[in-house]
């Protein structure tokens, strides 16, 4: 069995929702980061044994975006396809499932990613409407007298308004905000600490687009309207902790949460090309990084929904037989500031490692300088199912590019999910 | 079943007008009662204030109690105990607040915990007035009232004893002051080396799930072997067995066992085929008709037992019936018969199933509050009910060695077929004569039943638990 690798990594800029890309669907920004990552890499197309795709808010005419994406761009009709969803973590779960894949010897080259467009969402009638509706419209036998009927038994107010999309828990009714603005008043997070690692998220991300860091991850991509987008749009390097201090909060009347040290709805895609380690040097690729481990976790979405890479994290690095400190950089996913904040107490708590976790004293403290290095999802944004694809791409660089043998990724997501990964460098 | 007045209090329109009026009626509160299985969190979001001269004994194990059900502390005047609430607040994201001995936040908390383990002397007594006075009006609407103690006789001075047992008169009568708004008061004493046991204990008194029980001490010991903690499906691969599971209580009993996880072996007599069968196919338990007075009842259930389920863990003596006449007019065989399903039969089945009783098994019998007060026409059901009692405190300390838990419920007016068939102005008013002026639910007793069958209740030992309402009768 040869292990499996990440060869290299492509994706779009990432947007606002309702922007640059509103036109383009989760199967165009999937075509176009995942084009971007054959152009560049210029691996045969016919050496691809299938498409491993990561979505949220998935297309109901065609789900398996995955398939319409190899389909789209004209990859051999034998690139098979599939398309999962872990909320947030779908990215990072279409990624490991290739791996697994690899590793298995089900296949040797796979494109790994996700991509989700928010501007996209589909409105949905309600369902009642669809239930009085659809046994007319689908029976052969209805003539006009039975639509006749229909339209008395039709309420204009209750089945005809659609019902708006809302990222709110379909268990506890709750927006992802007011879940995470829970969470910084359980863990004692304030709103100074969540400013910081906003305009730090911001700054750094700003600093990767200027030096180039970058141009070897973000292709350009030309929307049907027509301007091209080369960048991340949503970074703003020239904001500062006193700017992000003036913005009202957004979740609650005395909350901490505002719209600067919270992730936006975000447009985009993010595709990564894994080979068997075997098959890489065959046709001549260097590798950049590999996965030691990865773990997912599940906690109560009533409680903390946010706290899943508190668990995920030590369960991966215990998985790879390694301590926090042995770690060299670390990628947590943004979805807010506060989120992030809340995990790294509950990583340096005693009480909480005996409690939480079983283990006598604290995961330990996580170096600023050595988390989103350049950036996160506060200043990128987070098109969900992209983001994962996202951050295993920027660890991948980075450990390829640097003297960092080691890489920590955490992703909370809805559900109370929680998913980690430990990736290391490869000679 | 249905309590009009209670219902009609719920509306808040006719409560304000019934009050401006100045009716000479009581507003009962209708008491929360969730649905469902026993929760992670019973205390999800609720405000609870601690104060106390403690001991230093339970800070832990209160603090992790209360963190990890979900409860949001605020420290009353306590430096000493800081530490410990907020390890626990790390762990389970509930920081503790804290406030000055006089201070009295806005806010309305559901919870008035006093840790009295330290108190030693009666004037110390003044600190529980102290914390209480100023916070009482605060309290939610069925909120609880919760002082720790320590048992009177093992105090090691007569003035420690006697500060000690005074927590227990100071908790009935604040029970009787806080029941118009559905608030109970309890104690909870807690012997050497029991302190551990307070976790299930206390979880289930500050939970919605004790609605019914006010003004009663729960005893805790580490007498039984054995203890663990589990608040989610505490009972599961447990084989329960609920004797009269047919109807009222013991339906209510097998269905919450199930609903912890259970499987329960719904017996009743022959001529209930119809709904006791009923009840075990709902809770996918399984049926067992026989007549519990048969001298050979529980021969034949532990043949079932041994062949089906291998152990039983968990015995629920509930059946029981009632023959009213005044002791002048009382037939011989209303006498003998009362005795023995309701006595006589619970000791003859608990030593035929002793074979088959798993190790950390529990044993919950059914005493009454007419076993503690006595009743008029009731001479032979007072006293087959205070038997269970004397039972109970005897057969107790002879199973703990096997980590088996003996205990009783004494529930008080529960609103079921056998008070329905009281005349009404009889009835009414003893739903009434009690701290929280209404009858109880079967599902009340039920939680308390369950808690007994739970792991978590191994410090209880011997006890009979009113499940009362604080009745105005009996001691």
């Amino acid at each position: 069995m040869s292990r499996a690798v990440v060869i290299a990594g492509a994706r779009t800029p990432f947007v606002r929702a309702f922007a640059e890309f509103v036109e383009m669907d989760a199967i165009a920004l999937g075509v176009a980061a995942v084009q971007g990552l054959l152009d560049r890499t210029q691996v045969p197309w016919d050496q691809v044994d299938s498409i491993v795709w990561g979505g949220v808010i998935l297309p109901s005419a065609a789900p398996n975006v995955g398939r319409e994406i190899a389909l789209d761009i004209g990859l051999p009709a034998s690139v098979e396809a599939m398309t999962v969803t872990r909320a947030c973590a779908s990215g990072l779960q279409a990624i490991t499932l290739a791996i697994a894949a690899i590793e298995r010897g089900e296949a040797d080259v796979v494109i790994a990613g996700g991509s989700d467009s928010t501007s996209n969402a589909e409105l949905k009638l309600p369902q009642s409407f669809v239930h009085k509706v659809a046994p007319v419209a689908m029976s052969g036998k209805s003539g006009p007298a039975d639509y006749f009927k229909l339209l008395g038994k039709i309420s204009p107010r209750r089945d005809l308004i659609p019902r708006a999309p809302k990222i709110a828990e379909r268990t506890t009714g709750e927006v992802m905000g007011e879940s995470a603005e829970k969470m910084a008043g359980r863990n004692g997070v304030g709103r100074a600490e969540q400013d910081v690692l906003a305009a730090r998220s911001h700054h750094r991300a700003a600093a990767a687009i200027e030096s180039g860091r970058f141009d070897e991850e973000v292709v350009p991509v030309t929307p049907p309207s027509g301007k091209t987008v080369y960048r991340d749009t949503i970074v703003r390097g020239d904001t500062s902790v006193d700017k992000l201090a003036k913005l009202r909060p957004v979740f609650a009347k005395n909350g901490t949460l505002t719209a600067g040290n919270s992730s936006t709805l975000t447009d985009g895609g993010a595709a990564v090309l894994l080979m068997s380690e075997d098959k890489a040097r065959e046709l001549g690729f260097t590798p950049k990084a590999a996965f030691k481990s990865w773990s997912y976790v599940g906690v109560d979405p009533a409680d903390q929904l946010l706290m899943g890479p508190a668990i995920a994290m030590p369960e991966a690095l215990d998985k790879a037989g390694l301590s926090l400190d042995q770690i060299d950089v670390i990628d947590m996913h943004e979805a807010f500031a506060a989120q992030v904040l809340s995990i790294l107490k509950m990583l340096e708590s005693d009480a909480f490692a005996r409690a939480r976790l079983g283990r006598e004293s604290a995961v330990g403290a996580v170096d600023p300088a050595k988390l989103n290095v350049h950036g996160g999802s506060v200043a990128l944004g987070h098109p969900f199912g992209a983001t994962g694809a996202r951050m295993v791409m920027t660890m991948a660089n980075e450990l390829a590019s640097t003297d960092s043998r080691t890489a920590l990724l955490g992703i909370c997501a809805a559900g109370g999910l929680g998913a980690a990964a430990v990736m290391e460098s490869v000679d | 079943m249905t309590d009009r007045l209670v219902d009609l209090a719920a509306n808040p329109a006719a409560r304000k007008w019934m009050t401006r009026l100045g009716l000479p009626i009581p507003m009962p509160q209708k008491l929360r009662r969730p649905r469902g299985a026993w929760s992670e969190r019973p205390l999800q979001d609720r405000d609870v204030m601690i104060g106390g001269v403690p001991d230093g004994t339970l800070t832990e194990i209160l603090a992790t109690t209360l963190a990890s059900a979900g409860a949001n502390p605020w420290l009353v005047d306590a430096d000493t105990v800081l530490a410990s609430f907020q390890a626990a607040g790390e762990a389970w994201g509930r920081p503790p607040h804290t406030v000055g001995p006089d201070e009295v936040p806005e806010i309305k908390p559901h919870a008035l915990v006093f840790d009295a383990t330290g108190i030693t002397d009666p004037a110390q007594l003044r600190s529980l007035y102290d914390f209480y006075k100023p916070r009482l009006r605060s309290l939610a609407r069925c909120g609880r009232a919760v002082v720790l103690g320590r048992p009177p006789h093992k105090a090691s001075t007569p003035a420690a004893a006697a500060a000690q047992r005074a927590l227990e008169g100071f908790v009935r009568s604040l029970g009787r002051e806080l029941g118009r708004k559905g608030s109970t008061a309890q104690l909870i004493t807690l012997a050497d080396g029991a302190e551990e046991r307070l976790g299930a204990a206390l979880r289930f008194v500050l939970s919605d799930r004790s609605a019914y029980i006010s003004g009663q001490p729960l005893h805790l010991s580490k007498t039984v072997r054995s203890y663990s903690d589990q608040p989610l499906r505490a009972l599961a691969g447990k084989v329960a067995l609920v004797t009269g599971a047919a109807r009222g209580i013991g339906r209510a009993t097998a269905q919450q066992l199930a609903l912890e996880g259970a499987h329960v072996i719904v017996l009743d007599r022959p001529a209930d085929d119809g709904p006791a069968s009923e009840v075990a196919a709902a809770i996918g338990g399984s049926l067992f008709l026989v007549d519990v007075t048969d001298s050979d009842s529980g021969t034949r259930l532990a043949e079932h037992i041994r062949e089906h389920h291998g152990k039983l863990d968990i015995l629920v003596h509930n059946a029981g019936i009632t023959r009213d006449k005044t002791l002048a007019n009382m037939k011989p065989e209303l006498w003998d018969l009362t005795l023995d399903v309701n006595l006589s039969s619970v000791i003859r089945m608990t030593e035929q199933l002793d074979g088959v009783l798993n190790k950390n098994a529990r044993i919950v019998c059914m005493s009454s509050i007419a076993g503690i007060a006595g009743n008029v026409g009731q001479t032979n059901y007072s006293g087959s009910k205070a038997g269970i009692i004397g039972y109970v405190n005897s057969v107790a300390q002879r199973y703990a060695r096997r980590g088996i838990a003996v205990n009783a419920i004494a529930p008080g007016f529960i609103e079921t077929r056998l008070t329905d068939a009281i005349p009404v102005a009889t009835r009414e008013v003893a739903r009434r004569l009690c701290n929280l002026s209404q009858g109880g639910q079967p599902w009340d007793i039920a939680q308390a039943v369950t808690f007994f069958a739970s792991p978590g209740a191994a410090g209880v030992c011997g006890q009979t638990l009113r499940v009362c309402g604080g009745s105005f009768v009996g001691a």
